[in-house]
């Protein structure tokens, strides 16, 4: 039953992989610090899970799910392109608690808190959804790779040193920062909709803060705009935990105890090392 | 049957009191510090969860339950100074890092509370709880004249702290120019202290008010700061008398929304409030002058 448990990880570790690379893409290479990413991941579940529930095939679903993050993602982006700095980070902030209040409230979609059992699996075989959703992150870590080096990925990181001064050369940096925000929440989306496949489940809960503390952990400890980095936080996260699930503790407090543990470590790198393990910028 | 509108401007204005004291400690270390302090939630709710220890578990008088609470409340604030926040400042950490720091903090507080007293809603048990006063168009209990009343006194004090002694002026220097205040011989660091330990006091003071109104649970923290936050921003963020008024606006929109809306959309009123502020008017009510951030 051990090689179940790899596979499980595995599947996990890919699927988070791509939330924290997109992530990755707004707070890392724009400077985008996008706290309400775990929304649009929520979002993409959400809507996986209503639509293939309702009957739809799951490769449609994955694709809507994408595209109605990617929604909501550039209405979020339109709405706060005249705020900066600060103000940006409290609104994405905001958005958590709308959609936690939405997810619980809207009960004739969501079924509020008791969230949506019995979200049809793509694959039965877990070895090969493990290698499904592995293909998907390794392409969109290519993907990825490709942007970020473009002439786009150079003009979204202009913007992340000096918005202003990319402005004067003639870059419409609203432009590209839609599009951005599109990119990102578009695979936030995507991921969701795996998430959901995978667990079968989801609710209200996805959106909590303690859900976001875990992409903010491998995206900080790995470091800002590095691919390499996020990669390498993802993996910590896994070993972290699985450590700590051999840890004797109580049943009943292994969460909070997990929690804790992960916070100070986050804490350590953000005072002693805040551009964590490869980061190039400052958060 | 008397129309409900007074009595949802009551439940507003006690709502909005609770918002305000979370907001304006959390607006004092803006002013003062620069930084979004999202850890006063961890403060509030560890002093409402320390009132309960004393109090219900331990069985102490209840001046005396308030005095520890407020105490443990102190301690709470200066361990973070002392090993989040000044090695934070040592190491010139940018406000968004700063900012994720608090918030770490206050998942850390919930999980801790979480960890130590269970998930189960708490109550705290005080014997005169359910005096009732009714005046016929609307009720109020004498716990909730206490905290309409307390409230006040709390902004006074802080008024006259922050007005008349030296350490209001000092504080009020270096959140004007820290570099000129350091001049003219303020220590900045001793400042930042006392502002921590202020808003520590106004944070204890809430957690205790608010463990008497609602029930406890370990992430109260979170969705008390997120109001005293907004309410922060509304009145303009940095200002702690637009935090005070913003808070009090929150409180009451919210209750006087409920007209219109569900009970559980009352975040997304506050929130869409907060967003057409910070669209429209970003200077809050108060119209403080925006940070420069670029």
């Amino acid at each position: 039953m051990i090689h179940d448990f790899f596979i499980q990880e595995f599947t996990f570790f890919f699927i988070y992989l791509i939330i924290v690379l997109s992530f990755n893409l707004a707070v890392g290479f724009t400077g985008m610090v996008n706290l309400g990413h775990m929304v649009f991941v929520g979002v993409g579940a959400y809507v996986s899970a209503i639509l293939t529930l309702g009957g739809m095939q799951w490769y449609f679903a994955l694709l809507l799910a994408g595209l109605i993050s990617a929604a909501l993602g550039i209405l979020m982006a339109a709405v706060t392109s005249r705020l900066k700095g600060d103000y940006f980070q409290i609104v994405t902030l905001g958005v958590i608690f709308i959609a936690i209040a939405v997810s619980r409230n809207w009960v004739s979609l969501t079924r509020g808190a008791l969230g949506l059992p019995g979200i049809p699996d793509i694959i039965k075989s877990n070895f090969y959804y493990m290698a499904f959703v592995g293909i998907v992150s390794v392409l969109f870590v290519l993907l990825f790779h490709w942007l970020v080096n473009s002439e786009t990925g150079k003009i979204f990181q202009a913007i992340r040193d000096d918005e202003t001064a990319t402005a004067v050369l003639g870059k419409n940096t609203y432009f590209y920062k839609i599009f951005l925000m599109a990119i990102s929440t578009f695979f936030a989306g995507i991921a969701g909709s795996l998430m959901a496949h995978q667990i079968n489940f989801i609710d209200p809960s996805i959106f909590d803060l303690e859900q976001f503390i875990i992409i903010l952990f491998m995206l900080i400890v790995g470091g800002l705009a590095s691919i390499k980095g996020t990669i390498i936080g993802t993996l910590l996260l896994f070993v972290v935990i699985d450590a700590l699930r051999f840890l004797v503790v109580a049943p009943e407090i292994i969460g909070p105890v997990r929690q804790m543990s992960l916070l100070i470590i986050l804490l350590v790198v953000l005072i002693f090392r805040p551009r964590g393990l490869f980061g190039r910028v400052d958060v | 049957m008397p129309s409900i509108l007074p009595q949802l401007v009551v439940n507003g204005l006690i709502a909005g009191s609770i918002y305000a004291l979370a907001a304006c400690g959390f607006a004092l270390v803006y002013y003062v510090l620069k930084f979004q302090y999202f850890s006063h939630g961890a403060i509030i709710s560890t002093a409402a969860y320390m009132s309960f220890l004393f109090l219900n578990l331990m069985g102490l008088n209840y001046v005396l339950a308030g005095i520890l609470a407020i105490i443990v409340s102190l301690i709470a604030v200066l361990l973070s100074n002392w090993l989040v926040y000044r090695p934070m400042r040592k190491r010139k950490a940018t406000p968004t890092t700063t900012l994720i720091a608090s918030i770490v903090l206050l998942i850390f507080t919930s999980s801790l509370l979480l960890a130590l007293f269970g998930s189960s809603t708490k109550t705290l048990a005080l014997s005169n709880k359910n005096v009732t006063f009714d005046w016929g168009i609307f009720t109020i209990t004498a716990i909730q004249i206490s905290i309409l009343i307390l409230t006040l006194v709390l902004f006074f004090l802080l008024w006259l702290v922050m007005k008349k002694t030296r350490l209001g002026k000092a504080m009020r220097a270096i959140a004007d120019n820290k570099d000129v205040a350091q001049i003219v011989g303020i220590n900045p660091e001793k400042i930042y202290s006392y502002t921590f330990i202020i808003s520590a006091v106004l944070g204890g003071v809430s957690g205790i008010l608010i463990g008497l109104e609602q029930n406890l649970y370990p992430r109260m923290g979170v969705m008390i700061i997120i109001k005293g936050f907004i309410g922060s921003v509304i009145g303009g963020l940095g200002s702690v008398p637009g935090s005070i008024i913003g808070g009090l606006f929150i409180g009451l929109i919210e209750n006087i929304g409920v007209w219109f809306l569900p009970t559980g959309y009352k975040d997304v009123i506050s929130f869409s409030i907060m967003l057409l502020f910070l669209i429209f008017r970003p200077q809050g009510i108060l119209g403080v002058k925006m940070r420069d951030d670029s």
